[in-house]
């Protein structure tokens, strides 16, 4: 057995390490490039209900804060209520995504929060937005159809798309159509009589934008005979989903999407990825991408999101997002585009060269260097002569390019310097 | 040597970049060089800038429809009295609060399009404002209109640049993104690890094409800095809009190589005391048209600039109970410039013929406004740029 990895199984480990778990922690990837291919689908695949990472991260405690104020003297408080929640909602993500054991399930739930784009900024309450996060991480392996149903008589997301507007003389399509076209079926599978039926289905049910409770109320649903992609009967918000999800087309469509955000956004899926959520199950398909041969095309890269970017440094560098001050941390993340729980638009976040962008830079590079500041160097100890593929073998980076290597070469003398750079190097930013 | 050393040359003198850091020279130098070459921007080369109204500017009160008895009786409470109107036709008048605009409507300059929205109209401020800046009807489509201008343009961060710090969604293509621009002007990267930077900003021939993007990015940055900081090293004042258009008209003054600018201005969701607010709001983008303007009159490029103002929608025809207005659908949208033939375009819509929501039905598809500046200003075909759309209004 070769004792030195091949490139093949450098560029594979990383790509695992980088786009399944927040990338590697001190060590890990050197390790598992020892142990090989099989040890480390594994471990990215690993998950715990009870993981001792996260143990000691407190969910914040969110109160119903009720209807806005109607006195401008109750209006700070409950102003400052607001602003505190989601913060402190934002930092508690973020606390999950870099110190869990197991991140695969953290992972997840990004990833189905993007997918379930639903943005704070019309929501307004915290309360809602963490209901609707624990939803998506209690589901995130779960079978999708439970998923859909659970979700599109979630509060926030029945807010967000104006489902409280939504009444059987006067029907609101914002949930039907997007429910169909970004949620399950995507574009072009279904027409405009599938967005008006579609929308009857979802009347009825109203929801309070305080702690996103939603009530049916069967008097206000239409309840006579619609017809959904040409089935007929009566239908409500869980049938309706359970039509759509039983449709071929949302096998090919979540596997796009999960292709899309962890494999390239440049070629469609192979079929074999449909093939393996033709149960709907979301365990299978995560599976089946992760053991799947596409890790070895050099083709399949992709530009890490903010998120992740800065969620892997703070992996690396064993730095608690919590620790690090909050109105520093959002400014970047909001100057680099990407605050968890304010996705732009319900199409969901950017992707590739979006993220690329000269305005960002200057934020990633002060993020990298609030990051840097409170991180443990450790990994860098060692001979000038070793320190530059030591930095590679710590980040979970394949290889260096000669311009980084050489760039990283010039500051061996002060690591933190050579750190700062090399976590904005393309081939940091890039999991290529 | 050749034009491009002395251009090279010129350039480095010109932006004052001879303390330029040697490691960043060595490898910004293509990137400067590059925009040497087109610096200055061609006299007569068209310019847009792009004024996005957010919230829903109540265009109703913006151009009235002062003698429609309906304007009076369906909006009773927040309808402007005719004699504090300026007239711009017999039966139009801009608000009072829009001197500056009526000025320059006066000398032809502004073109109004009447009427205009997009089909199936959908009153959430997202779904509009995203549809208007994708210049898409669905959410398969995320990338910005002028995004998709950039990219089938040859790269420069140059080509596009949008004031303050948030990448607007009509700025991001798939390929291309415009840089931003802060009012404070750009901070380059200080403290530790920043002499580092630059050098991370070449291409490498072992880089994959999104790490040379990456790359790329960095090395932009440095291009963007050198080439625009010397020149908004004073601070702008005035109100927000003035601000930020006064940065813009000193930057195409000074010829910077940009043929797109995108500047902002919100809190039009008058749902309550709208005459009061709206009226403000309006008062504010006037001085501040007509001061860029001025500008822009003074200097070589007055044929050059086109200005177009929009919002995500107009207001519901019928006012609500707090003197205010709630979601509607179309309005007009005006196009400014010294090119521009000014006058009325489009069907101003009936406000007795009204949608079931009671919202005016637009006669000017958006696409169609898109269309004439893409054709007129952006000297684009418009479908390469719109899905499904080929035609344009113009209104040069």
């Amino acid at each position: 057995m070769n004792r030195t990895a091949t490139t093949t199984q450098r560029l594979v480990t990383a790509r695992l390490l980088h786009r399944f778990n927040f990338g590697p922690t001190p060590g890990q990837y050197v390790s598992l490039l020892k142990q090989g291919l099989g040890a480390t689908q594994a471990t990215v695949l690993e998950r715990h209900a009870d993981d001792p990472g996260l143990r000691a991260v407190a969910a914040p405690y969110l109160p119903d804060l009720g209807p806005y104020p109607s006195s401008s003297a109750a209006a700070t408080a409950f102003y400052d209520a607001m602003t505190q929640g989601n913060t402190e909602l934002v930092t508690w993500w973020l606390d999950r995504m870099a110190l869990a054991h197991y991140p695969l399930a953290e992972r997840m739930t990004w990833f189905w929060h993007g997918h379930w784009a639903t943005s704070v900024s019309k929501v307004a309450y915290p309360l809602p937005m963490q209901i609707q996060n624990n939803t998506l991480r209690s589901m995130a392996f779960a079978n999708f159809n439970d998923m859909a149903k659970k979700m599109v008589v979630d509060g926030a997301l029945n807010f967000w798309l104006d489902n409280e507007e939504n009444y059987v003389e006067s029907p609101n399509e914002n949930l039907a159509r997007e429910f169909m076209e970004l949620f399950t079926l995507g574009v072009n599978e279904f027409n405009q009589n599938d967005v008006t039926a579609a929308a009857l289905a979802l009347t009825g049910y109203q929801t309070v934008q305080s702690n996103g409770r939603v009530t049916f109320y069967p008097k206000q649903h239409y309840s006579k005979s619609l017809t959904v992609r040409g089935k007929s009967g009566p239908l409500d918000a869980e049938t309706l989903a359970s039509l759509l999800v039983a449709r071929h087309q949302n096998a090919e469509f979540i596997a796009e999407r999960v292709w899309f955000r962890f494999v390239t956004s440049k070629t469609k899926a192979p079929p074999t990825l449909a093939a393996s959520f033709a149960n709907r199950e979301v365990s299978s398909l995560v599976e089946a991408l992760v053991r799947s041969p596409a890790w070895s095309d050099p083709a399949h890269a992709l530009v890490k999101s903010p998120v992740e970017w800065f969620v892997g440094a703070c992996r690396a560098l064993r730095v608690r997002p919590s620790s690090l001050s909050s109105s520093s941390l959002q400014w970047c993340l909001s100057q680099m585009g990407q605050i968890p729980f304010n996705p732009p638009n319900v199409g969901g976040w950017p992707y590739d060269e979006a993220w690329l962008n000269g305005a960002a830079l200057q934020y990633r590079f002060d993020l990298a260097q609030l990051i840097v500041a409170k991180g443990d160097l450790a990994p860098l100890k060692g001979p000038a002569s070793k320190m530059v593929q030591a930095c590679a073998d710590w980040l979970g980076v394949a290889e260096w390019s000669r311009r980084t290597a050489s760039t990283l070469a010039g500051s061996t003398s002060d690591p933190a310097d050579l750190v700062v750079a090399a976590l904005c190097a393309p081939e940091y930013v890039v999991s290529a | 040597m050749n034009t491009t050393t002395i251009n090279r040359r010129r350039f480095l003198q010109w932006t004052g970049a001879g303390t330029f850091a040697v490691l960043s020279a060595q490898l910004t130098l293509e990137k400067l060089a590059s925009a040497a070459t087109t610096t200055p921007l061609p006299l007569g080369t068209p310019i847009l800038v792009m004024v996005t109204l957010y919230g829903g500017n109540d265009g109703l009160n913006t151009v009235v429809p002062f003698t429609d008895p309906t304007y009076q009786s369906a909006r009773s409470n927040i309808a402007l009295p005719s004699a504090q109107l300026l007239p711009i036709s017999d039966t139009l008048a801009f608000n009072s609060a829009m001197p500056e605009i009526n000025a320059l409507w006066a000398q032809n300059q502004v073109a109004i399009v009447q009427g205009v929205g997009y089909p199936d109209a959908n009153l959430s401020h997202f779904t509009s404002m995203a549809i208007w800046q994708t210049a898409s009807l669905t959410s398969d489509i995320s990338s910005g209109w002028l995004g998709r201008w950039l990219d089938i343009q040859p790269h420069s961060p140059f080509n596009a640049i949008g004031i303050g710090s948030v990448l607007p969604p009509m700025l991001v293509g798939q390929k291309s993104v415009a840089s931003m621009l802060d009012l404070g002007g750009i901070q380059l990267p200080s403290g530790p690890g920043s002499t580092l930077l630059p050098r991370l900003g070449r291409t490498s021939s072992s880089d994959v094409p999104l790490e040379a993007s990456a790359a790329t990015s960095i090395s932009d940055l440095f291009a963007t800095a050198q080439l625009i900081g010397p020149l908004v090293t004073k601070s702008p004042s005035g109100s927000y809009l003035n601000e930020q258009l006064s940065l813009v008209s000193t930057l195409i003054n000074a010829n910077v190589p940009t043929r797109v600018w995108e500047v902002n201005l919100s809190s039009f969701d008058t749902h309550a005391g709208e005459p009061t607010y709206q009226n403000a709001l309006l008062a504010e983008v006037s001085a501040a048209i007509g001061a860029f303007m001025t500008s822009i009159s003074a200097g070589s490029r007055a044929q050059d600039v086109t200005v177009m103002i929009y919002s995500e929608f107009g207001r519901r025809v019928g006012s609500n109970a707090s003197l205010g207005t709630d979601h509607g659908t179309a309005a007009p949208v005006f196009v400014i410039g010294n090119s521009v033939k000014g006058g009325l375009y489009g069907e101003q819509p009936s406000l007795d013929a009204l949608d079931p929501n009671g919202n005016l039905v637009m006669s000017t598809d958006f696409r169609d406004v898109y269309g004439g500046l893409l054709q007129d200003v952006l000297m684009t075909s418009v479908s390469d740029v719109i899905p499904s759309w080929s035609t344009g209004l113009s209104v040069h």
